[in-house]
């Protein structure tokens, strides 16, 4: 996965598993909690499927609901709410692709950079902490900020410049939801990246100085190649989540810019779906996502994988 | 801090949590849902399982007494002060020794279990009752799993705004006892605490013309909610209340009274208790005999726009029209918004202590009911006169119901006697103390008494009485008083009716409902909202209306 993985040993026949099993013993066991613990979150929950295809009702439970089957899913494509959550789920995907993918790594490359530990750690400190901020915390520092009766707003109105609709403006609300991710995750993301570089071999920077490359030489033949691996991952993962673009940061904003523009497939399910008791109609909508999200990591995977990259695994 | 737990006191509670049940009129009047269960009520049947009323004699004499306004509305009496020498309501034991277990919803921290507020209830009560109090937050998930397996405990609060979660239409009968051998007509004299409870507020007890449930903080001015404004700041520029008598006024006020520069916008939001000034029907409306929905009506149309104008007039608190619901009040508090609506619930001493600490002028008060164009007589929509129902369970022996009952009779004991005062304050010197001649909490009191447990069983009528505030009360009996003229009932009031989930759904009518909302916050228009509506007709809508004239209208009319 890593560019520090070692190359695997060429035609060294396979231990049989029963040593295998007795050699690797301990590291199985202390997998066990995590699997046991992605077994009952994760796939037993995956039981719950079967609700899309009733009409649920929660007083009957899931053995004895009305069995509909597709019934769900015609309603649902039949729904212009629906359509309307889609478009934006995809087109503030792609939004965030294009303007918060590549702030982490910039960022990391700046990092890497910085000689003075002291300054690299405060610097690192400083864009960490919003990740763990609330989104309820993070909007609110924004509405403070930026909104109608903000800091800003408040000094434009005493000058009287003018107000700056930032916080409600439905027709820029896929540009301040990616200026809120990049403040609050775009530090976090760059935890990865940084890994990648520091398994860079320190010896290749040394030859190529020593050969006379630039900063820029250096970083675009050895830098650079050295983290495709994990930038190709990172993006293989991010394709396969496109239609997760956040739930809380959309459901919080969803009053200041309207449903219309805040609605995405996760708030869809929640309020179409939870909010109103259409249980089924909801787990049909999240269903839908997941189906769609299956492919389109399969997709990207493949993708990796043709242009000579490992992706999620090695082929 | 609070006299004890009255009506009001709850439904602040409960508005945090029922949520947008509270804030969404539209549900409110309709009962729920499910799969089988009991029908609504004949007007015949109905008359027959409820108790007759008869005033408690021994009550304490109210400071502001009830006055009384059209069919079944009255306002709460106001108490200024609480009696030093509480008067004995109940004499003797009530219980008989037995064992039994309560279930109630508990909006707080738990108290230990066994504790010495439970042990000295019990010994006076005369019955070992365990009490269980379960989380309020899930309760609506803990009850149905306690009905699935048939294992209701034997006394239990069922909020009436989760019917349909409870399937409360259906237990009835089978797993809640029947009461009405007991309480109906003049059998409820036996328990005279039980009589003196508003007629219209055992009338959400009853399913199928027989009475099965308790109400708890029952009220006569089931008044959900009210447009407030800052009385200190206006009165402090010469403007009062009644200069408000149309949509047009409070709009010019509004005007007057922003400066945003100084950060201070007239208006939060105001749409969901300044409807009514409109006309707009509480969810239906009969006209020539055919159900109406609010949606449907032109009046609906006519408050939007109001509301559009509102919102893009620049009197509008921008953090509100961002939907920023939850630091209303903070706004409110420091001054920054001056007219908001809001539910009673907020009208409290709690309230007037929070302003105070704000701002040490603060006064809350609350515009009159206005018709908006200034000549039409102002509606005020009753809300149900009780929402939290006790219930007993259906396999006690008669002799065991009759002990319950009694035990019933003495939790609602009324205001300012001493069984109240045990109930709500705990023993003297234990629980609580007499500050002034105010019972107040003592440590141990805090922790075992403070969390409602008791009175979501049983409980007096609600009392207005703000012990320390009592410029709260005044103002409060007295908007009361001018307003309860105004409070009509809607189409079902008090009908326990319960539709399929999918109607429910409908009835939700989330697009309308969103596109709404939008609409009032400046960013759609009313043809946007005119749209949703028409979708919503054509499909949901329709079959709302058309399962509601078949199954309530025209089977049972409209309970009035």
């Amino acid at each position: 996965m890593s560019t520090a993985a070692p190359e695997r040993p060429a035609g060294h026949t396979r231990l049989n598993w029963r040593i295998r099993l007795r050699r690797d013993k301990s590291l199985l066991l202390m997998t066990v909690p995590a699997v046991v613990l992605l077994l009952v979150f994760n796939y037993v929950p995956l039981f719950g499927i079967v609700t899309a295809f009733q009409e649920y009702d929660p007083l009957v439970g899931v053995w004895h609901s009305e069995w509909v089957g597709f019934d769900q899913f015609q309603q649902l494509f039949g729904d212009p709410a629906f359509w309307a959550a889609l478009k934006n789920t995809l087109y503030l995907s792609f939004v965030q692709l294009v303007l918060f993918f590549p702030v982490p790594i910039a960022l990391a490359l700046l990092l890497n950079s910085v000689l003075s530990e002291r300054i690299r750690n405060f610097f690192q400190s400083v864009v960490y902490l919003p990740h763990f901020f609330s989104w309820v915390l993070a909007v609110t520092i924004f509405q403070q900020m930026l909104g109608g009766a903000g800091v800003l707003n408040q000094f434009l109105r005493q000058h009287d410049i003018g107000t700056w609709d930032i916080m409600t403006n439905p027709h820029t609300f896929a540009l301040l939801v990616t200026s809120q991710a990049v403040w609050k995750e775009a530090g976090w993301g760059i935890i990865v990246f940084l890994a990648a570089l520091s398994a860079i071999n320190s010896e290749l920077y040394e030859a190529a100085a020593a050969d006379g490359a630039g900063r820029v030489r250096r970083m675009w033949h050895i830098t650079l190649p050295g983290l495709r691996g994990v930038i190709v991952l990172m993006l293989v993962l991010r394709l396969g989540n496109a239609l997760s673009v956040g739930f809380e940061q959309f459901l919080i904003q969803r009053d200041a810019v309207g449903h219309e523009a805040a609605d995405v497939l996760d708030t869809f399910s929640f309020y179409y779906g939870i909010s109103t008791g259409g249980y089924s109609y909801g787990a049909a909508a999240g269903l839908f996502k997941s189906v769609v999200s299956l492919l389109l990591i399969w997709g990207a995977n493949r993708l990796a994988h043709a242009f000579g990259e490992d992706g999620l695994y090695r082929k | 801090m609070r006299s004890g737990m009255n009506r009001r006191s709850f439904l602040s509670t409960a508005a945090t949590v029922a949520g947008a049940a509270a804030m969404a009129p539209l549900l409110s009047a309709c009962g729920g849902g499910s799969t089988k269960k009991a029908g609504a009520n004949t007007r015949e049947g109905l008359k027959a399982a409820l108790p007759t009323y008869a005033p408690n004699a021994g009550a304490v004499k109210p400071d502001m007494v009830p006055v009384r306004g059209g069919s079944d509305a009255a306002t709460d009496p106001g108490f200024l002060s609480y009696p030093a020498a509480p008067p004995t309501s109940v004499s003797g034991v009530p219980g008989k020794g037995g064992s039994y277990t309560a279930v109630t919803p508990l909006w707080g921290t738990a108290p230990p279990v066994g504790n010495s507020f439970y042990q000295a209830l019990n010994k006076v009560l005369g019955v070992e009752l365990s009490m269980k109090p379960a989380d309020g937050i899930n309760y609506n998930t803990i009850v149905p799993t306690m009905t699935a397996a048939e294992k209701l405990p034997d006394w239990i609060n069922l909020p009436s705004w989760w019917n349909s979660n409870f399937n409360t239409g259906g237990l009835v009968g089978s797993q809640l006892a029947d009461l009405t051998p007991y309480l109906s007509g003049d059998n409820v004299k036996k328990y005279p605490n039980l009589a003196a409870l508003p007629t219209g507020a055992w009338q959400n007890g009853v399913w199928g013309d027989k009475l099965y449930g308790i109400p708890c903080f029952s009220t006569s001015f089931g008044v959900p909610g009210a447009t407030f404004y800052r009385r200190d700041v206006l009165e402090a520029r010469g403007i009062t209340a009644d200069q408000v008598t149309s949509a047009d006024d409070l709009m010019n006020l509004g005007k007057e009274l922003t400066d945003a520069k100084r950060g201070v916008w007239a208006f939060d939001d105001v749409w969901v208790y300044l409807q009514t000034a409109w006309n707009v029907p509480m969810n239906w409306r009969i006209d020539n005999g055919k159900l109406v929905h609010m949606f449907e009506t032109q009046e609906f149309l006519e408050a939007v726009d109001w509301h559009y104008r509102l919102a893009t007039s620049g009197c509008m608190h921008p953090d509100a029209l961002a939907g920023d619901v939850a630091n209303g009040s903070t706004r409110f508090y420091s001054g920054k918004t001056l007219i908001a609506g809001g539910g009673l619930g907020a009208w409290n001493l709690s309230d007037h202590q929070s302003g105070i600490a704000a701002d040490q002028n603060y006064r809350r008060g609350a515009f009159n009911a206005v018709s908006a164009d200034g000549r039409s007589t102002p509606v005020v929509y009753m809300g149900a006169a009780a929402s939290m129902i006790s219930y007993l369970n259906a396999s006690l022996k008669p002799a065991q119901i009759e002990e319950l009952l009694a035990v019933a009779n003495y939790l609602a004991a009324p205001y300012g006697t001493a069984e109240y005062t045990l109930i709500s304050f705990g023993v003297e010197g234990v629980h609580h103390t007499r500050v002034n001649g105010v019972p107040t909490f003592t440590e141990e009191g805090k922790k075992d008494v403070q969390a409602t447990t008791f009175p979501f069983l049983a409980a007096p009528a609600s009392v207005i009485s703000n012990p320390g505030g009592e410029q709260v009360t005044r103002d409060y009996t007295s908007w009361a008083a001018a307003n309860v003229r105004f409070l009509t009932k809607p189409p079902f009031w008090g009908m326990n009716f319960s539709m399929p989930q999918a109607l429910a759904t409908a009835a939700a009518a989330p697009n309308v409902n969103d596109t709404l909302k939008d609409c009032y916050h400046g960013k759609k228009k009313v043809s946007d909202v005119q749209d949703a509506i028409a979708s919503w007709r054509s499909g949901p809508g329709g079959r709302l209306k058309q399962w509601m004239t078949d199954n309530v209208l025209d089977k049972y009319g409209t309970g009035q």
